[in-house]
């Protein structure tokens, strides 16, 4: 009785919680700004959310074969989730999707740059990519992510 | 049980007789939550469905199906505590792994789009 009450009040809890990251994810999904930005929050989704309630299954069940598929289940979702958003987001940025006009930086494109080495002053958007950022890196001036980037 | 979410997504009606005796007081709380869930879970899927539809890129879509698949996923595991059965659960294992083969399927063609097009 005791056991059944305690397994019943943390399948609760779980099972709040697996709702609460598969709900917010989807409204991520909706209301971010970008396909990046969205990534971020399918991840929550497919990591956090199946979690919590794969985790309410085996308090509620509890027996060994439920048991055994939900760890399955969380085990392939940890693993998978962030090599799909991962490929995806490379295959996305390949491809030649514009991220959000108001980030702060974009490195796999700077990366690009220099490797074709372009000057990095013909890049057309973002604050790292401002004429000011390769002189900034030697005189930290005052772009706040120049200053962040000599830093590091 | 009648009338509720999860009872018309199954094709077995009413709750499964196993460990009546165990059942604990809490139960009703949680087949309340459990009932809030499937709710969420198909707004969810609602919204990811919108998003499918109005993506302006081609990843959108593809990130709003994975999404979709992963939801679906936490509805049959809300169908597993329900029923309290085990065979619900393998059915969100195949879910997960087809939605993650189709999302590297897509992401392999999404980044030789630009390649081929060039060539």
């Amino acid at each position: 009785m005791t056991w059944s009450l305690l397994g019943d009040a943390l399948a609760i809890f779980f099972a709040l919680c697996g709702m609460f990251f598969m709900f917010v994810g989807a409204v991520g999904i909706v209301r971010f700004p970008d396909a990046y930005n969205r990534l971020h929050a399918s991840s929550k989704c497919s990591t956090l959310g199946v979690m919590g309630l794969a985790l309410a299954a085996v308090f509620h069940v509890g027996t060994l074969a439920v048991t055994t598929k939900a760890i399955m289940t969380i085990v392939f979702a940890l693993v998978a989730a962030p090599v799909g958003s991962h490929m995806l987001a490379k295959a996305a940025h390949l491809n030649g999707l514009k991220p959000w006009d108001r980030q702060l930086s974009d490195e796999l494109q700077q990366d690009k740059e220099r490797r074709e080495g372009k000057s990095p002053c013909n890049a057309p958007r973002g604050m790292a990519a401002s004429p000011q950022s390769r002189p900034a890196r030697r005189d930290p001036g005052s772009d706040p992510t120049a200053r962040i980037s000599a830093a590091v | 049980m009648n009338g509720s979410v999860l009872s018309m997504l199954s094709l077995a009606h009413g709750p499964a007789p196993a460990l009546a005796a165990a059942a604990s007081p809490l139960q009703p709380a949680l087949f309340l939550t459990l009932e809030i869930g499937a709710v969420l879970a198909i707004v969810g899927m609602m919204l990811c469905l919108y998003r499918m539809v109005r993506g302006p890129h081609l990843a959108d879509r593809v990130l709003s199906g994975d999404t979709l698949a992963y939801q679906v996923v936490g509805l049959v595991i809300l169908l597993t505590v329900r029923m309290e059965s085990t065979t619900y659960l393998d059915g969100a294992l195949v879910v997960a792994i087809i939605g993650f083969a189709s999302t590297l399927a897509f992401s392999q063609y999404i980044g030789n789009l630009n390649r081929r097009s060039n060539a």
